[in-house]
């Protein structure tokens, strides 16, 4: 029989207890054990060696009951896998990242390996998911909000710089959509660490109503034929630097047309959420148009502000949704005197990035957020050891 | 700081630990080991010790006051208990370089080959001893494990040990367990390494060297014991480097020193278990940590008077920072060891000194001047902070009065509290004029001697 020697992708605490069996203890109060029946069944080591006539799809059966996986298939994180995948950082394999809300299991370097190979990442994509999982665990990014939460938020990954494109990360055709690994696996990777070393079990302790596709991967590079500043440079940091910058989004919604439609669409209850808690946005840019824009002399500043102005609640309608009924305490900018309401505080809290096909049909996409603090966060990649040089 | 922490928990005080960046992960874990999982902890970023005044305010204040705030506000974790193998249950099975590699991935054993614990041979182990084998023997920080008769068997054979070594092996970890010892410093900073030194007849009977290369490997009950102990110390008490074990540098565990009771017997000494305490002819074992020790080569002379200073200053020369467990908060805790080879050791004995009589002229001639003593614990490092004279620690009782005895910085004072203090053991090639020296580690490690028991059948 073949023997497969994987490192377990479970989250320990500090303390040397395992996350799983705060999460068997959940599953069995919701009744969710029918999907995770070995939930809390597993050997209490870090490596497992797992012996079957065909040992990937009995890694996959043990993963999916323990609770371990997306649903989808995952590559067994075996020693030699997870090796090749820590040493693309320089970053020692016991080093704590930190720990992942809400059930707090670490994110050393080698668990947030194990995740990775898992989804399927590449080695060199390592520094990127090992920057995302920094961002994430940023206080500003509210890990315990966002994986408790009954809203369907999920992070979202823009990467900008030079190794974007040396990474494969798509920034063109189906930029959000499924056909490149490094978007497909970094995501995914990002989702897995929430879910192995954080806890966030749908249903257990996820509570999100209905979810979205986001979140089994959301992440997207940027073009760099932009004809607008980078984001990373926006930022402050150098344009040979790569970045990435993970916002909390609650959907995507794709938008064809320009940023009036955009600003039509941010005007809507689909903003509810991010008036609500004075939440950061993103908005997607089709090169098309951004071009144009460019062209007739429109800085990105001025995109940024030109979609604050135009992008307006009406009073009556804000008056009129649910949420306004529901939660008690809206910011000021909201309840004042006007008779339009801005969805965002000010101009830049929205996130401007270049992506996605260079059609004539243009297509933009609207990131509406949810939850507090305002987030944006951004860490730098470090470059793979072996790109480097 | 965070046991201190415990303490204060337990008398129903709240308490928040300040500590240093690069600890975090060892004060979750020693916390667990306490029964506290939840004890409050405040980051300090960075380490203090390397800090200016500002910077350290500045840290204080920007992080570890909101730490201090959470801690002493926030509702605590509640214990949860390590899901663990039950006794004897079987980990594993497969061949022994699967077996090696499984023990080695999953943190257990030292890097080197095992030998697999398999059910049979620990049993062949349990048969040399008349002890049950789920006897407790004490309780391990920082996990906070029981000793076990059984778990002592299963890191014996790990170990490479022989099964007839059992009862030596019991007595060490009821020394481990010993609070006199204090095994829950082992994961300090300096990284001291324990010695063994085994006494007794089953010296000759186990076939320990103490001869010539007396602590280079090659002999299998010096060798294999010695990396029993460090075993234990991973795998039961729980220090792993990168998490609870905080060595700096650290070092392999030491071959035991066997001390040569024929030599000691001839010139009518004393053995390190005798000095400890047992009876004469006594088999014991005798741990102590120290922080590393060198080799006075070629002692020159036959007279004491131009051996002992030689050797004096070899105690003097080791003896640095290590000052710390001679006054203050550890007060005449340092016990550093003297190896005499034999034939040093029947030299000073043929000059009429008995091992006693060469306590007294080491301490009388291992002395330095006050002012260096004073730079060792209160300006080249921060352990006696604010740079206290040994007249002040004198006048707050922490220290003997004898290191006052004048206010002249250049007066030469000893390194340890008393003559006593400094251990002497013989070893070694019986006929070179070698002696080793280790400086020692104090109430983190203190010297704790136990019986080897015997059984009876």
């Amino acid at each position: 029989m073949e023997a497969l020697w994987v490192v377990l992708p479970t989250g320990q605490r500090a303390a040397g207890g395992w996350i799983d069996d705060t999460l068997r203890q959940r599953a069995e109060e919701r009744g969710l054990l029918s999907r995770t029946p070995l939930a809390g069944v597993f050997p209490r080591h870090r490596v497992e060696v797992v012996r079957a006539p065909d040992p990937i799809e009995e890694v996959n059966e043990r993963f999916e009951a323990r609770g371990w996986t997306d649903g989808l298939p995952v590559t067994p994180p075996t020693l030699a896998r997870v090796e090749a995948m820590c040493a693309a950082t320089a970053r020692a394999p016991s080093e704590v990242l930190g720990e992942v809300e809400p059930l707090r299991g670490e994110a050393t370097v080698e668990k947030v390996a194990a995740n990775a190979v898992m989804a399927g990442c590449r080695p060199e994509h390592f520094p990127v998911v090992l920057a995302a999982v920094q961002a994430v665990l940023d206080p500003a990014f509210n890990m315990r909000g966002v994986q408790t939460t009954d809203e369907n938020v999920a992070p979202l990954l823009i990467v900008s710089g030079p190794l974007a494109g040396r990474l494969g990360l798509n920034a063109g055709f189906g930029a959000l959509g499924p056909g490149w690994r490094a978007n497909a696996t970094i995501g995914r990777a990002v989702r897995l660490v929430m879910l192995n070393l954080g806890g966030g079990w749908p249903g257990a302790v996820s509570l999100a109503g209905l979810g979205q596709p986001g979140r089994y991967t959301l992440c997207l590079a940027e073009r760099e034929d932009s004809p607008w500043p980078a984001l990373h440079v926006e930022l402050g940091y150098r344009p040979e630097q790569t970045t990435v910058t993970v916002l909390r989004a609650e959907t995507a919604i794709n938008v064809t047309g320009g940023l009036a439609e955009v600003a039509s669409v941010m005007a809507s209850a689909a903003s509810a959420f991010t008036m609500l808690h004075e939440g950061r946005v993103a908005v997607v840019v089709a090169p098309f148009v951004a071009r144009r824009l460019a062209a007739e002399g429109w800085s990105k500043d001025d995109a940024r502000r030109w979609l604050h102005e135009q992008a307006r609640v009406p009073v009556a309608a804000w008056q009129s949704w649910w949420l306004r009924a529901t939660a008690r305490q809206w910011p000021a900018w909201v309840t004042g005197a006007a008779a339009t309401l801005p969805v965002v505080k000010e101009a830049a809290d929205i996130t401007l990035v270049v992506a996605g096909a260079d059609l004539a049909i243009p297509q933009l996409a609207y990131f509406p957020s949810w939850g507090f603090p305002p987030c944006g966060v951004t860490r730098e990649v470090v470059a793979p050891i072996d790109l480097v040089g | 700081m965070l046991r201190a922490s415990a303490v204060a928990e337990e008398a129903g005080v709240p308490s928040v630990s300040l500590t240093c960046e690069g600890f975090i992960g060892q004060a979750a874990t020693t916390a667990t080991g306490l029964g506290l999982p939840g004890l409050p902890v405040a980051v300090v970023p960075g380490h203090v010790d390397v800090q200016t005044v500002d910077e350290l305010r500045a840290n204080v204040l920007g992080v570890t006051v909101e730490g201090v705030i959470q801690g002493l506000t926030a509702a605590p974790d509640k214990t949860v208990e390590l899901v663990e193998p039950e006794p004897g249950e079987v980990v594993f099975e497969g061949t022994a370089d699967e077996i090696n590699r499984f023990f080695y991935e999953n943190s257990w054993s030292d890097g080197l080959p095992i030998v697999p614990p398999t059910a049979a041979r620990v049993e062949e182990f349990l048969r040399r001893t008349d002890r049950d084998a789920d006897e407790t023997l004490g309780v391990l920080l920082p996990d906070r494990r029981l000793a076990t008769v059984r778990t002592v068997a299963i890191n014996g054979v790990m170990a490479g040990c022989r099964p007839e070594y059992m009862p030596v092996l019991i007595a060490l970890v009821e020394a481990m367990a010993d609070p006199r010892y204090g095994v829950e410093h082992s994961g300090n900073t300096p990284g001291a390494e324990t010695l063994i030194v085994v006494n007794g007849p089953v010296i000759r009977r186990l076939g320990f060297n103490y001869q010539q290369g007396a602590l280079r490997d090659g002999f299998q009950a010096n060798t294999s014991i010695g990396r029993f102990w460090r075993l234990y110390l991973r795998n039961v008490a729980g220090f792993l480097p990168h998490r609870t074990d905080k060595a700096t540098f650290g070092n392999t565990w030491r071959v035991v020193l066997a001390e040569n009771e024929d030599a000691l017997a001839r010139i009518g000494w004393t053995t390190i278990a005798q000095d400890q305490g047992l009876a004469a002819g006594a088999n014991a074992v005798t741990v102590s940590r120290f922080t590393g020790g060198t080799v006075l080569a070629s002692v020159f002379g036959t007279r004491p008077e131009q051996m002992i200073p030689y050797l004096a200053d070899g105690i003097t020369r080791l003896v640095a920072w290590e000052l710390m467990f001679t006054v203050g908060m550890a007060l005449g805790a340092q016990r550093p060891l003297l190896v005499l080879s034999p034939i040093l050791a029947e030299t000073l004995a043929r000059a009429g000194l008995t091992k006693q009589d060469v306590q007294r002229r080491l301490f009388e001639h291992a002395r330095i001047p006050a002012s260096r003593f004073e730079r060792y614990i209160g300006e080249w490092t921060n352990l006696a902070p604010g740079r206290p004279t040994l007249g002040d620690l004198v006048a707050r009782g922490r220290a003997a009065p004898l290191f006052a005895e004048s206010d002249d910085p250049g007066r030469l004072v000893p390194v340890v509290a008393r003559a006593e203090d400094i251990m002497v053991a013989v070893s070694g090639d019986p006929l070179r004029t070698n002696a080793y020296v280790f400086a020692h580690n104090g109430i983190l490690g203190f010297p704790t001697t136990k019986p080897v028991r015997l059984p009876a059948r």
